[in-house]
């Protein structure tokens, strides 16, 4: 007859699997307000962006697909809405995966509905983004950025409207750059090494100071992330849900905004780095986060239920 | 059908199909199997697609053959040295063959080369700076205090002496920093049968100081796969179940 | 410059879109592409190796070069170069464009590997009517499915109407069944083929994270803190239990639970994993070296 500590051990795996659907479930019809502290990589990737001239041209390596679309969508969203308040242009392109193109068109079509669903201007192509495609080796590809890159582009074509499809360099996104030293700002959102095939060839030019690197990347590098930027390779990450999290209370709160004393962020690193306070600031992170935490709780539990099982079994085997 | 019916009727084949997949953790079954290779098509059928259109066009068919004069766009010359490429990379499809498959490493070799030649440069690129980052001071600079002082409303001279000294704490810190590294890479690099026993104690040490590493990639793992669940779930009870399919039994 | 894209003479490797020049330089080179790829089947099994080698060492060789040539000093654009010495180091910028977008084309066409594989496997289920060959149907119907679609929403997007097809409202049956296929399925079911880890990550877990060793325990604690501190709730209720206790006294503060997985993740964890990545690249640094020069043992010596 098996003891409590087998007993313990042993629950059968679609129980196990039935209380997590469970868990993850029930949460998600309920609107949760959850106290959190932005992690301080998340709040200089914020105010890296917040800080970013306007007008600025930006590049923005999209790898991620619908696998980690529920890390990556959020803090690609989230970041697209912060740069499209700072009216940056941004020219997007992906090393990661074929899919990775299409998946960011689709994201920012997907934003525009809701844009002109809420009357404001829409995000144009051509205009505002351009997409440059996607390129096979990322070693190569962010090397020919590093060194060339009019020459890593060259022949690329994007759709200006009410034409066919035109050389990108043509596009007021990549007009008159020849050089990545002459954008302030390379952004990757990934789910995969990419982040670090590019902080290993791009490095900032030693004048100007460009391109700052910010990351935005899925739980699974944040560890490998937090060297970069512990060593200041990067100015700023994103990490995980709990970094999409961070950062939508971030554009909702700011940083020591409206004053140090009533601010709900406090840094002791910056001034002010205001806030937009809006609905629209509420994405997958304020949506998804209450959840984890059943979710983990649920792994913290099973864990320590599996090791008093073994210290029972023991007891009873001695015994 | 307008657009929102083509939404609903979208989420229910992908919900479907979702169902299909998640049918593989009580056991493998036909359904599951219908769905996989569903997945393994269409991923196999995008890749055909996107390699041609994002890639292949642009930076080898159109820079091989040229292009013509269109409206906003001037005519660019052909470079027909781009077809040597398609030799090299049908060498690759000789994998599948007995006889010739040692052809099979030359465009292999080739990819292998170019990259094995970056690593010098990407080495100090990448490690310069850390190495640069992990030597820290040990030895604090000043006994004022053995904890670094509130910084809170102090003069930008007087904040400047504080953040130019090393305090205990900090010096504690940085030398649990330094041996951290230093052990963990010991052990990595003095794999083999160590004679010499500070040597042994250090490869012990970075061995456990490893498990720190270990622990906290495994819960950031964890993060992510249960944000993925989660957002399966808000998908197919709040996005299809809630928003769109309530919707349809509920009197308006 | 050989090859350079830009280049304002027509020189001896470029020449005019669909003109009969082109298509017949274009046809040689490909008959001597061809020629030294059958050349090369018939070469003696003692020349295989010193080929690969002599292929992987050049490739190599551009980027090692453009690493630790000397480079001019602030150069113009139309700048001659002084030298032989700068002639090379301009002629090695220069030809990066070309580097890279060989490397690209190369991945992108051994990228087909794996389709070719896909292909190969399942017309043989079919062919050999293996009791799976419906589901090899079911794949292969897929693939072409997505290709067709695929590529007529491509081609449909070349025309001046490119950009308004980014608007549903402007969609026809095309884009329809391309997001359908797309979006409805490759999207969505390969979200839900990662999401099934959590799974098999919660029951590993459950049944093999034991304390029964050292290095166990240490591991268990760190995955427990970073666990307990991703949880935002907990962290903060953590800490303004601590800031009431503490009254304002530094010292006590540091017990908050933000303050405590801050400092494991500042003085162990990014220093351990910086040990990790240091061992890692020393050992890519050393492979790299023994790739490029030929002394790498694996794969290709028959």
């Amino acid at each position: 007859m098996p003891g409590l500590g087998a007993k313990l051990q042993a629950m059968p795996k679609q129980i196990i699997y039935l209380v997590l659907i469970t868990v993850t479930t029930i949460p998600l019809f309920f609107d949760v307000a959850v106290p959190n502290e932005p992690l301080e990589a998340t709040q200089d990737y914020y105010a890296t962006l917040e800080q970013l001239p306007e007008g600025s041209r930006v590049l923005m390596a999209s790898d991620w697909t619908g696998s980690t679309r529920g890390e990556s969508k959020g803090a690609f969203r989230s970041t697209l809405n912060i740069l499209i308040r700072r009216k940056a242009k941004i020219a997007f392109y992906s090393t990661a995966d074929p899919q990775a193109p299409r998946v960011a068109q689709d994201a920012i079509n997907e934003l525009n509905a809701e844009r002109r669903r809420a009357n404001l201007p829409e995000f144009k192509r051509w205009e505002d983004w351009i997409s440059l495609g996607y390129f096979p080796d990322s070693e190569a590809a962010n090397n020919g950025i590093a060194n060339d890159l009019q020459g890593a582009f060259s022949g690329r074509k994007d759709f200006p409207p009410g034409a066919p499809p035109r050389d990108v360099f043509q596009s007021p996104v990549l007009e008159g750059i020849t050089k990545v030293g002459q954008i302030p700002l390379l952004l990757i959102v990934t789910a995969s090494k990419t982040s670090n095939f590019t902080v290993e060839r791009i490095k900032p030019d030693r004048k100007t100071g460009y391109p700052k690197l910010l990351f935005a990347v899925t739980g699974v590098m944040v560890p490998e992330t937090q060297v970069f930027y512990q060593s200041k390779q990067i100015a700023g990450y994103c990490g995980g849900l709990k970094g999409v999290y961070d950062l939508e209370q971030l554009m909702e709160n700011g940083i020591n905004f409206p004053s140090k004393k009533e601010a709900v962020v406090k840094s002791d690193k910056y001034d002010v780095v205001p806030g937009y306070p809006s609905p629209s600031n509420k994405g997958q992170g304020t949506r998804y986060y209450p959840t984890l935490h059943f979710a983990l709780a649920l792994m913290i539990l099973l864990v320590i239920v599996g090791n008093i099982g073994m210290a029972l079994s023991k007891r009873e085997a001695r015994s | 059908m307008n657009y929102e019916q083509y939404i609903l009727l979208r989420k229910t084949a992908s919900v479907i199909a979702t169902l299909g997949l998640y049918s593989v953790l009580y056991k493998e079954n036909k359904f599951y199997r219908l769905f996989e290779h569903i997945f393994l098509g269409v991923a196999a059928g995008w890749t055909v697609v996107a390699l041609w259109t994002e890639t292949l066009k642009a930076a080898w068919w159109e820079k091989m053959v040229g292009t013509e004069a269109a409206a906003g766009s001037p005519a660019t010359d052909g470079f027909f040295a781009y077809i040597l490429l398609l030799p090299i990379g049908l060498m690759g499809y000789f994998v599948f063959t007995k006889k010739y498959n040692w052809m099979s490493r030359i465009p292999i070799g080739i990819i292998l080369g170019l990259w094995s030649g970056q690593q010098v440069q990407i080495w100090w690129n990448t490690y310069g700076p850390q190495i640069d980052a992990t030597l820290k001071p040990v030895v604090p600079t000043t006994w004022d205090s053995l904890i670094v002082p509130s910084t809170a409303g102090l003069a930008p001279e007087q904040l400047a002496k504080v953040q130019s000294q090393i305090y205990l704490s900090q010096a504690i810190n940085n030398f649990l920093f330094v041996t951290t590294v230093v052990c963990v890479l010991s052990y990595f690099l003095f794999s083999f049968n160590a004679q010499n026993k500070s040597l042994q104690r250090a490869n012990m040490l970075g061995r456990y100081l490893l498990m720190i590493g270990f622990g906290a990639i495994f819960g950031s793992t964890v993060m992510t796969r249960f944000t993925l669940l989660i957002d399966r779930m808000y998908f197919v009870w709040i996005e299809w179940f809630r928003d769109g399919i309530l919707p349809l039994f509920t009197p308006r | 410059m050989l090859l350079a894209q830009v280049a304002v003479e027509r020189g001896f490797w470029s020449e005019a879109p669909n003109s009969p020049a082109l298509w017949t330089k274009l046809s040689i080179c490909l008959i001597i592409g061809l020629a030294v790829m059958v050349g090369l089947m018939f070469v003696p099994v003692r020349a295989r190796r010193p080929i690969i080698g002599m292929c992987t060492f050049i490739a190599g060789l551009y980027w090692v070069l453009l690493y630790v040539w000397p480079k001019p000093i602030d150069r113009q654009p139309d700048e001659a170069p002084l030298n032989a010495v700068e002639g090379v180091a301009i002629w090695l910028e220069e030809s990066n464009k070309f580097v890279v977008s060989f490397t690209q084309i190369l991945t992108a066409l051994l990228l087909g590997l794996g389709i070719f594989s896909l292909l190969t496997i399942h017309l043989g289920k079919i062919r050999r009517r293996h009791p799976d060959a419906l589901f090899s149907g079911v794949l292969l119907a897929s693939m072409l499915l997505m290709i067709t679609f695929g590529y007529w929403d491509y081609n449909q997007r070349q025309g001046e109407a490119g950009a308004l097809l980014d608007n549903p409202a402007n969609w026809t049956f095309v884009q329809y069944s391309r997001d359908f296929l797309f979006q409805g399925f490759l999207q969505e079911m390969d979200a839900a083929m990662f999401s099934i880890i959590a799974f098999y990550i919660l029951s590993a877990a459950y049944r093999a994270f034991r304390l029964r060793s050292v290095e166990a325990t240490i591991l268990l604690a760190a995955a427990l803190l970073v666990l307990v501190s991703l949880m935002g709730a907990v962290s903060s209720a953590w800490d303004t239990q601590v800031r009431a206790i503490a009254n304002g006294n530094p010292f006590v503060l540091n017990f908050q639970l933000s303050e405590i997985s801050m400092w494991i993740r500042n003085t162990f964890q990014t220093s351990s994993i910086r040990g990790i990545q240091f061992g890692v690249g020393i050992g890519a640094l050393a492979m790299g070296l023994r790739i490029w020069l030929g002394l790498e043992r694996t794969g290709g010596q028959d």
